[in-house]
């Protein structure tokens, strides 16, 4: 065979095995110009087969569409160990009450209820004993967004309010036939009706009272709880999860339970022997699904009358209930029935629990307190509730005082009306330019406020917090001016 | 045919003020001035300019056509008579008596004896009070107990009095506001008493130059200004200011930094222990510690054989400030966080300052 010259390249192999032989078809010539592969231009590859294959597009049994994948420029890849589940809300939530570096007040008394009846004591800032502390932090007394981090140690004011507080819990506790007061606290928003809150239960918690506090009544209604209706019972619904937290905080808070013993029989699904204490009878509480039924043998046994002759463990001392955000519970909450309609707060049994001892309906045998609170930031519509207010509050001011009426074209939740029937309301307004210069002491005290207490200061940050607003106050002083 | 307008007539006089000149003593000698165009003062003893005899127009309240020149009509309300209290105060003086005061507002019972119809139309009181011969308070040396004392009028009568009293148009304050030189006004109100009789001031004067951050734009420490400036996005400066109290206050929560001999601080830091009780100082010392002097700017082709020429610029006090801050940021950035809710991003650039000042930070490494 003849020397074939490549017409590429016009090179001329010198060693026939370099010759690469060109496959001929038997079905087509290719022409000499091509330039597609013979084995294109025989026919026997598709133009749409030459294209680059793309795999894992194609619909299968398991995926039947194909999907276009979207990446994200830009973000941080998370490296390392994810947060345990609880941990954020735990970070989020969690309330420090000390802070190392700023100074200690020297010479600042401790909230004592009978040392309150002093006038030395108004207008002063007085500690709380850690004694109290700590079960004020088992109820969530402290609230995150308060300012307990930036001092030494939690500190509260002594205002004229405290002073009435005060004044009624020495009422209930010296009283023999089981005095209570029931009150709700209403006002600004940074008015200070949480921390006299906090006040009430630290007072109640150094006479040995038991305290029961719901530190958010929104928890109650939101609907991130379970509940259950009752057996046999379309109207009330029972919250078990929430009711277990209950009964695991109460003997922690209140170690008083230790000593106290069952004064007669319950009727319980579990079998309990007879001389339990109330605060292991609280622990057996923790599984939702024999909690309220615990919960109910518990709270008949604190509101039994006090025996304390009858023996060890029968004395009964007063109990306080507090409750935080009001307008959650006068209101519907997030739960459907069986219908799919919202059900009322009302309906709900822990509810229905707290109102009927804050209207009367359920006294208290041996005394106690039941405070309610609003919350300004923090606040479900309740038009019933705001109109409750302005009227219980006309009602007490004087007898022939203009009683504000509701429009009878429109439509007003009664079931919250009726709840708020007869309870006393109490408007908490800003301090005075006494207290405020108090605070304000306190604050360079403890060297958060590098500023000398001078009246024009005072006065200045006074009307600068809306009147003596205490947390407004704080704000302007301390958090956000420095 | 001759022009209608008459271009050899006279012009009509302009109508202007004439120029008041003053005799001014200066340096032993007097010195005529003529005032500056605009005057900075109402004076009432000065001569008012005189309206153009006529009206402008040529026409006046009667109708009848005057002419330009002369002419003795009077325009509207030129022919009032004068107020009963200055007719009385001017009779006073032309006969020695002591007139009226005229700081006070003339007694109504002067007013009616002139008035007939308002007489007529007066209350009933007025009329009684008429009869019965009351008569309106006197005036006297001291001043009565209606006078205005925060009269101005008043206090500029009393200036003008003791000038003319003192016949020395020198030294008078309503002449002196006009500054020989520089033809400059003064203010009447001035630090002198304007009260007769008081000798300082009403309010204490404030102490010059006023603080800086008594100023609303001022008002904040500059490097707060600055970070909060530069923490904002998307104009949300109040969102900014809630990040950088959360820096604040995480900088004066946290545990004292310790300081580590390797990485230079600012000189004249105070102990570690100070800083969190003064938490802009600690924010200040972070930055400056960690902000560059100078930046290097590259000449294209400069340094010879197509290399760039490396120039350094020394950077001005903000400058440096804004390229620490933008170093703590990018690195606060990068940092992990296990929390969530707000304030994770303030969170994080606190404890990144934290970390420059004790001297573990990647941007003294960057610096």
């Amino acid at each position: 065979m003849s020397l074939q010259i490549c017409l590429r390249c016009l090179s001329r192999p010198s060693a026939p095995s370099q010759i690469r032989l060109v496959p001929t078809t038997t079905n087509k010539q290719t022409a000499a110009f091509t330039t597609s592969t013979p084995h294109a231009a025989a026919g026997r590859i598709q133009v749409s087969q030459m294209k680059p294959k793309r795999t894992g597009n194609k619909p299968t049994a398991t995926r039947p569409v194909r999907v276009k994948r979207l990446s994200p420029k830009n973000v941080p890849q998370r490296t390392g160990r994810p947060p345990a589940p609880g941990e954020r809300k735990a970070l989020r939530k969690r309330v420090v009450l000390s802070n190392t570096n700023a100074l200690e007040v020297q010479g600042m008394p401790d909230l004592n209820p009978w040392q309150l009846f002093d006038k030395s004591m108004h207008g002063s800032v007085a500690g709380l004993p850690d004694d109290v502390v700590d079960p004020l932090r088992v109820v969530e007394a402290f609230k995150p967004t308060q300012g307990w981090s930036l001092f030494r140690r939690p500190a509260t004011l002594v205002r004229s309010e405290t002073v009435e507080m005060a004044s009624w819990v020495q009422e209930v506790h010296n009283s023999q036939e089981g005095k209570t007061v029931r009150k709700v606290l209403f006002g600004e928003r940074g008015s200070g009706k949480s921390v006299l809150l906090l006040q009430a239960m630290a007072m109640a918690f150094s006479k040995g009272w038991v305290v029961v506090n719901f530190p958010e009544a929104k928890d109650l209604t939101i609907g991130h709880t379970s509940y259950v209706p009752l057996y046999r019972n379309n109207q009330l619904y029972i919250q078990p999860h929430y009711t277990a937290s209950l009964l695991a905080a109460l003997p922690k808070a209140n170690p008083i339970l230790a000593d106290l013993r069952p004064s007669r029989e319950h009727n319980l699904p579990i079998s309990v022997p007879p001389n339990i204490s109330l605060a292991r009878l609280c622990d057996l509480g923790k599984d939702p699904e024999i909690a309220w039924p615990i919960f109910q043998a518990v709270w008949s046994e604190l509101t039994a009358p006090s025996q304390p002759d009858e023996g060890e463990g029968l004395v009964r001392p007063p109990v306080l209930m507090a409750l935080d955000g009001l307008h959650h519970i006068m209101c519907e909450s997030e739960y459907l029935d069986r219908d799919g309609k919202h059900l009322h707060a009302h309906n709900l049994a822990l509810v229905q629990h707290f109102l009927s001892h804050l209207s009367g309906a359920s006294p208290l045998a041996n005394g106690g307190m039941i405070i309610a609170a609003t919350s300004g930031s923090n606040k479900a519509a309740s038009p019933a509730l705001d109109f409750a207010l302005r009227r219980n509050e006309a009602l007490a001011s004087s007898p022939g005082a203009d009683i504000p009426a509701w429009d009878p074209y429109r439509k007003i939740d009664t079931r919250s009306l009726k709840a708020m029937d007869g309870v006393e309301v109490w408007r908490i307004e800003g301090l005075s330019k006494e207290e405020a210069r108090g605070i304000m002491e306190y604050y360079a005290k403890s060297g958060m406020m590098r500023q000398t207490v001078s009246d024009t200061l005072v006065g200045e940050r006074w009307t600068l917090s809306g009147g003596g607003i205490v947390g407004e106050l704080e704000r302007g002083s301390v958090r956000m001016r420095i | 045919m001759p022009p209608r307008l008459n271009i050899f007539a006279a012009p009509r006089a302009p109508v202007y003020r004439p120029r008041q000149s003053i005799a001014v003593r200066e340096n032993g000698r007097i010195c005529v001035i003529r005032q500056p165009l605009c005057r900075t003062f109402a004076d009432k003893s000065g001569s008012l300019p005189v309206a153009e005899e006529g009206g402008l127009d040529g026409v006046s309240s009667e109708g009848a056509e005057v002419g330009r020149m002369g002419g003795e009509v009077k325009g509207p309300n030129m022919q009032t008579s004068e107020h009963v209290s200055e007719e009385a105060a001017k009779m006073a003086k032309m006969t020695g008596g002591e007139g009226p005061d005229l700081d006070v507002g003339t007694p109504v019972q002067d007013i009616l004896k002139e008035d007939k119809e308002a007489l007529e139309n007066a209350p009933q009181v007025l009329k009684d009070s008429l009869k019965s011969g009351a008569s309106p308070p006197k005036p006297s040396s001291t001043p009565s107990t209606q006078s205005r004392s925060y009269s101005t009028t008043r206090s500029l009568r009393a200036l003008h009095s003791d000038s003319m009293a003192t016949d020395d148009v020198a030294d008078s304050p309503v002449f002196n506001s006009v500054n020989a030189e520089t033809g400059e006004g003064q203010d009447l109100m001035s630090s002198e008493a304007t009260i007769p009789g008081s000798s300082g001031h009403i309010f204490p004067l404030p102490e010059l130059p006023l603080p800086r951050n008594t100023h609303l734009h001022y008002r904040y420490d500059p490097v707060v200004d600055q970070v909060t400036n530069l923490l904002m996005k998307d104009g949300k400066l109040s969102v900014a200011q809630r990040n950088m109290s959360i820096i604040l206050t995480h900088l004066r929560t946290a545990p004292a930094p310790m300081y580590s001999g390797n990485k230079p601080l600012l000189p004249g830091a105070p102990p570690a222990s100070h800083l969190p009780l003064n938490p802009i100082l600690y924010l200040t010392l972070a930055i400056d510690s960690v902000a560059p002097l100078l930046r290097i700017r590259s000449q294209r082709g400069a340094a010879g054989g197509g290399a760039a020429l490396q120039i350094p610029i020394p950077l001005s006090l903000r400058q440096r400030r804004r390229q620490a801050v933008q170093w703590i940021l990018d690195a606060a950035e990068k940092r992990k966080s296990r929390g969530s809710g707000r304030g994770l991003f303030a969170q994080k650039v606190a404890e990144e300052i934290v970390s420059v000042v004790e001297g573990r930070s990647g941007i003294w490494e960057r610096r």
